[in-house]
């Protein structure tokens, strides 16, 4: 296997009894991760296999809508499911042991032309998908081509983005992804939400059949008095409809099974499809009876929420702890051996990456990847009593992600003071392989977060991590997650600049609606030539966050009613608490917790500028502001002392646990957390703010003009909530412990959204027994201190620079992007750069 | 009046130097010129400026150095600056502070025990966790030996772990200033012949080898290393002579030995410091060296001393 040049990028290895024996184990120095052949095999089948687009859902979900034109729209979007589950092409592959994908092959995207055809159809005729720089995706046939042309007429003006479209003005679209970009709601303007995780406890303890009896007990309930009846009844019906058809799919599959197994000549085989035609037939109406079927179940009811929206991020919850008394049960009865339990899981998790979606080239440019990406699978951590829960299958969770080495499940270990010894030895150690995952979140800020958004205590111990870092309820809660990209040094721009972007000028699009007229993008709220104390400048600032916050947030509103009016989700409705109970669909506000969650990014940026303004101005007064403010319209040309200065040991730098500066961070981080925190959304929730960038920091930066922290215009914000690096060098350089007490300094449990710290060890500062104790230690020391979250990039600069050289030799390498993992051949080359220009953290 | 200690650099995460994580203290002077050393700017007492002029903006873009200096000790080249004419330099360092690009540094300041610790605190939880501490180092630190032991009783009342790295070529109540208030020593053999000790590092062997025995009857803890050189000390002969050492002088109070293999760090700090590299010419095959360095691995534990190689090393690698 030539691709399979793994070796070069692991340390995994055991040292403790423990680890060398937990479960099935793993060592280093072959490329055949796992144990099993079986899921070795898988996962080779499914790196091999080419990305398409697959038009059979496009097809059956406008068939569907011409036949229902008359219903109502929750019936409507019902229907719609059961044809696409009633026509579904099946597909059952070599090896699997899982049945289901999501009406479309493995690796091949479905359409969802519900949210938006626009995009679509604009770009398969001017900027092809399969011309992309990355993320490609190739139509099967010009047949297919064309067909999809077809069929995008039929929804011109009835997707929820066109709703949307005549709802937003100019006001609101000036400073969004169609204006200056200084915010990005682009995910849910043109697709689905997603965000979230479904009950699973519910679906494997009451099957479909107990979800549809609760849909008709809903419906026998209402009564007329009740002014929102029809919509009730609609909702209800709806339900129904769906969760049929989700029986009648299984069925489908268990035929299919079936009908495979009497062709074929292998025993074993025949055995085994004859074992998942018998699972379906079980799960198709009734509740799991087994860790096999529970699996099974749990992969029908996922897929399907991806076949009914293609909303992302569809988060698995705590596994280890709705799974966990379905293993039990097996083992305790001598029904199942560990061996093939941790085999089941291997094959689930590599199965967990065959759903994959096109996304708008916008969308694409700052955020890459073709996975559905940003399902978070969350382990470890505490009960509702505060009990730590780590179970044999948290361990063995861990051991499937490190012999699989995929691109998803986003695994995450939660952590708090009493997390055992083994597993955190265990998550190091996958840590340490340098595949990217596990990330690790903090419980007791965490919890705190939880508890801002109006959760109980118990409540709010049992959260799990949506997506990147978004904490949620599991099946309570519908947080809109990841709902807009903020780019905070635009709205800096606007500080710095009397209201107006630095580049001000005819070359703008907006030039001859805005500064032709001697209108500002944004309102004056000062600028460097004028500002007389440092005060006013941080004033400045509050007032433009404001103003840029009520742009974004009332576009958020426009954008959350307009799918609710279009794309309910009858489907899902029911995994979440409430919505069956009250008759009201998930998208309407129906589950507990309804939140929206943006954002931000560049806050570092902002903070070593901010940081610049008050030693070189108001402390040193070694510079003006009007020689500041000339040199970012210069892009720094002319300027090149006040850019060494900036970007050298002179000037004070967030990320060195340096006061000055840190205190310039905190300001930024409490003035964003502060304008977004508490808005209330239409679903009767709040706004929840983040500070996470993914790798959207790269593709904001490139249409940002110069900033004061010494970046050139073009080049990445800062990202995260990590410290600024520009193209003159990392500006955290104390090393480690000191980037960790900056970023511990803020009150992470602000940002009820998530926060996200990414550290990049070389593989030779943490190898052997005591890299792998002074990792353990760092993590341990570095959560004490009561920040979110951090991730590790285990991999050295030479491993990543030969990436890019022969990335045909690197296909396999996984990198983790801020909160998400990825194929490091697959990244753009600017990210790429990006990434092995990050400070390298040395022990 | 507090005293002051001349300190080269402040190291925050070290793992090298002492168990756990660290913060490492660097003191500036020391009386060994040992030919591979790789913190030549540790050599001198004196504060120094070094030059990076890779880092130099250019004469035309900015120029403050030279109307900053009044002794015209700075030489240009091609329009950036390229060193520094010691003779004429009275390291007033007017040049550091007006260069806005970090291509002039000082080598070294004068620190308060206070101002250490107030680093040193920060980190605090760091060492807690993994049984870390605080290791100093230099140059030679116990060339400061009252200011050293200042600080570590510092941080022993802080209840931090300490630590002393030093070569040992000094006087005996140097070490024994420092020692109530250590935990653990780390020193190192460079040579068992004295005259080709005094070759390669400027200074015989006889009192380093005295304070070794002296210290082993004290009861402190050890972490003894040796550099290895190729060609230098690397031989059979010398090998045998360092664990004899070992064992007979050593009274068992070596808890480890640590083989240091040679590497060619700290050749853009000579340059910077306008100092020639002792280990220029030095040509040897990594590979056949690496071997090597486990050969004699192997024979230290052979003799029954527990070795490793490198600060970290797992045994035997």
């Amino acid at each position: 296997m030539g691709h399979m040049n793994s070796d070069l990028h692991t340390m995994a290895k055991g040292y403790d009894e423990f680890d060398r024996n937990y479960s099935i184990g793993y060592e280093s120095g072959h490329s055949d991760w796992s144990p099993f052949p079986r899921v070795n095999s898988l996962r080779r089948t499914f790196l091999e296999r080419e990305y398409y687009i697959d038009v059979e859902r496009f097809r059956n979900v406008t068939a569907a809508y011409q036949e229902n034109e008359d219903a109502p729209t929750v019936i409507r979007c019902a229907r719609a499911f059961e044809k696409i589950l009633m026509n579904a092409t099946l597909h059952i592959y070599d090896d699997d042991l899982i049945l289901g994908e999501i009406a479309a092959p493995a690796k091949a995207s479905p359409q969802y032309p519900e949210f938006s055809v626009n995009w679509m159809l604009y770009e398969v005729m001017n900027e092809p998908f399969e011309e992309r720089e990355h993320d490609q995706c190739y139509f099967r046939s010009e047949e297919d081509r064309q067909e999809f042309i077809d069929l995008c007429g039929y929804w011109r003006g009835k997707g929820v983005d066109d709703l949307i479209n005549t709802e937003l003005d100019d006001e609101q679209t000036k400073g969004s992804q169609t204006g200056r970009k200084i915010f990005q709601t682009n995910l849910y303007h043109y697709g689905g939400v997603g965000h979230f995780a479904m009950d699973y406890a519910k679906i494997l303890r009451i099957g479909y059949d107990g979800m549809i009896a609760e849909a008709k007990a809903g419906l026998a309930r209402i009564d007329k008095h009740d002014p929102d009846f029809a919509s009730k009844r609609d909702f209800y019906k709806a339900v129904i409809i769906c969760h049929e058809a989700a029986k009648k799919y299984i069925l489908r599959y268990a035929r299919l099974a079936e009908e495979t197994a009497s062709c074929e000549t292998d025993p074993i085989r025949k055995e085994e499809l004859l074992q998942m035609a018998s699972n379906s037939r079980q799960v198709a109406g009734g509740p799991a009876k087994s860790f096999w079927q529970a699996l099974q179940l749990f992969n029908y009811a996922t897929t399907m929420t991806l076949i009914e929206s293609n909303g992302h991020s569809v988060s698995y919850g705590r596994m280890d702890r709705w799974l966990y008394p379905y293993y039990e049960a097996d083992i305790r009865e001598g029904r199942i051996s560990k061996e093939f339990a941790q085999e089941l899981l291997e094959v689930t998790v590599v199965k967990m990456n065959n759903p994959t979606k096109v996304r708008d080239g916008g969308t694409v440019r700052v955020r890459q990847g073709r996975g559905f990406g940003g399902e978070c699978l969350t382990i470890g951590g505490v009960d509702e009593d505060g009990k730590d829960i780590t179970n044999d299958l948290t361990m063995m969770i861990l051991d499937a992600s490190v012999h699989t080495r995929m691109m998803c499940p986003w695994l995450l270990v939660r952590m708090h003071e009493n997390t055992p010894y083994e597993l955190k030895v265990k998550t190091v150690e996958c840590i340490r392989a340098g595949y990217g995952h596990p990330k690790i979140f903090n419980d007791a800020p965490t919890i705190k977060a939880m508890m801002r958004k109006g959760c109980s205590l118990e409540e709010a111990r049992d959260y799990a991590v949506i997506g990147c870092v978004e904490p949620a309820l599991p099946g309570r809660e519908n947080g809109w997650h990841d709902a807009a990209y903020i780019n905070t040094v635009k709205f800096f721009e606007m500080v710095l600049n009397g209201g107006r972007c630095l580049d001000c000028g005819p070359h703008c699009a907006r030039w001859d609606r805005c500064g032709a007229l001697g209108e500002h993008l944004g309102p004056d709220t000062g600028s460097l030539d004028t500002y007389q104390s440092f005060d006013e400048v941080l004033e400045s600032v509050d007032k433009q966050f404001a103003y840029w916050s009520d742009q974004m947030c009332s576009t958020l509103n426009i954008i959350d009613k307009a799918h609710r009016a279009r794309k309910p989700l009858p489907y899902a409705s029911a995994f979440f608490e409430g919505c069956l109970e009250k008759g009201i669909d998930l998208t309407a506000g129906g589950t507990k917790y309804n939140g929206i969650g943006p954002q931000a990014s560049g806050l570092a940026t902002c903070a070593d500028s901010l940081a610049v303004i008050r030693q070189l101005v108001f402390d040193e007064k070694k510079y003006t502001g009007a020689e500041l403010l000339a040199a970012l319209k210069d892009n720094w040309i002319g300027h090149e002392k006040l850019y060494a200065l900036v970007n050298g040991s002179k000037t004070h730098h967030y990320g060195n646990d340096d006061d000055y500066a840190d205190d310039m961070f905190r300001f930024m981080f409490e003035c964003y957390c502060r304008n977004l925190s508490g808005r209330p959304t239409p679903r009767g929730g709040q706004f929840t703010p983040g500070v996470y960038s993914v790798s959207a920091n790269v593709g904001m930066g490139l249409n940002t003009n110069a900033s004061l922290d010494g970046r050139r215009a073009g080049e990445a914000i800062s990202d995260n909530i990590g410290p600024v690096h520009t193209d003159a060098g990392p500006h955290d350089t104390k090393g480690p412990t000191a980037l960790a007490n900056s970023v511990a300094k803020v009150d992470h449990s602000l940002a009820t959204n998530g926060t996200l710290l990414n550290v990049k060890f070389p593989e030779d500062a943490v190898a052997g027994k005591i890299g792998r104790d002074n990792l353990i230690s760092f993590i341990d020391a570095y959560l004490s201190k009561d920040p979110m979250h951090i991730q590790f990039n285990i991999m050295s600069s030479a491993t990543m620079r030969a990436a890019q050289k022969k990335p045909e030799d690197y296909k396999d390498m996984l990198v983790r992007v801020a909160g998400y993992s990825a194929y490091f051949v697959e990244l753009g080359k600017e990210l790429q750069n990006d990434l092995i220009q990050r400070t390298e953290l040395r022990f | 009046m507090s005293e002051l200690g001349t300190v080269f650099d402040i190291q925050r995460f070290t793992i090298s130097d002492g168990p756990g994580m660290r913060t490492e203290i660097f003191m500036k002077g020391c009386p060994l010129r040992c030919r591979w050393c790789s913190n030549p700017e540790g050599l001198s007492q004196r504060i120094q400026p070094g030059i990076y002029s890779a880092k130099c903006i250019s004469r035309k873009n900015c120029g403050d150095c030279l109307a900053a200096c009044e002794h015209d000790a700075l030489i240009f080249s091609r329009g950036r600056i390229r060193s520094i004419d010691r003779g004429k330099c009275t390291d007033c360092f007017r040049c550091i502070e007006e260069c806005p690009s970090d291509a002039i540094r000082k080598w070294g300041s004068r620190m308060t025990v206070e101002e250490c610790m107030e680093v040193i605190r920060r980190d605090k939880g760091f060492y807690e966790r993994s049984g870390g501490g605080v290791t100093v180092s230099g140059g030679e630190p116990l060339m400061q030996s009252r200011f050293v032991a200042s600080l570590l009783r510092a941080c022993r009342e802080e209840g931090i772990h300490t630590c002393c790295d030093t070569a040992l070529s000094t006087d005996w109540e140097d070490v024994e200033r420092i020692l109530p208030h250590t935990d653990l020593i780390i020193s190192d053999i460079k040579h068992m012949d004295s005259a080709a000790h005094k070759e390669n590092t400027g200074v015989s062997n006889e009192r380093i080898l005295d304070n070794l025995r002296r210290l082993s009857r004290t009861g402190s803890t050890i972490i003894l290393r040796i550099p290895l050189i190729p060609g230098v000390n690397d031989d059979d002969h010398n090998i045998e002579k360092t664990a004899d050492f070992i064992l007979r002088d050593m009274n068992g109070r070596v808890q480890l030995l640590q083989l240091l293999s040679f590497m060619r760090l700290g050749v853009e700090k000579y340059r910077s410091l306008g100092m020639d590299y002792g280990m220029e010419g030095l040509k040897f095959n990594r590979r056949s060296f690496q071997k090597r360095v486990r050969e004699i691995s192997g024979y230290f534990r052979e003799r029954g001393i527990e070795c490793r190689i490198g600060t970290t090393g797992e045994e035997g690698k």
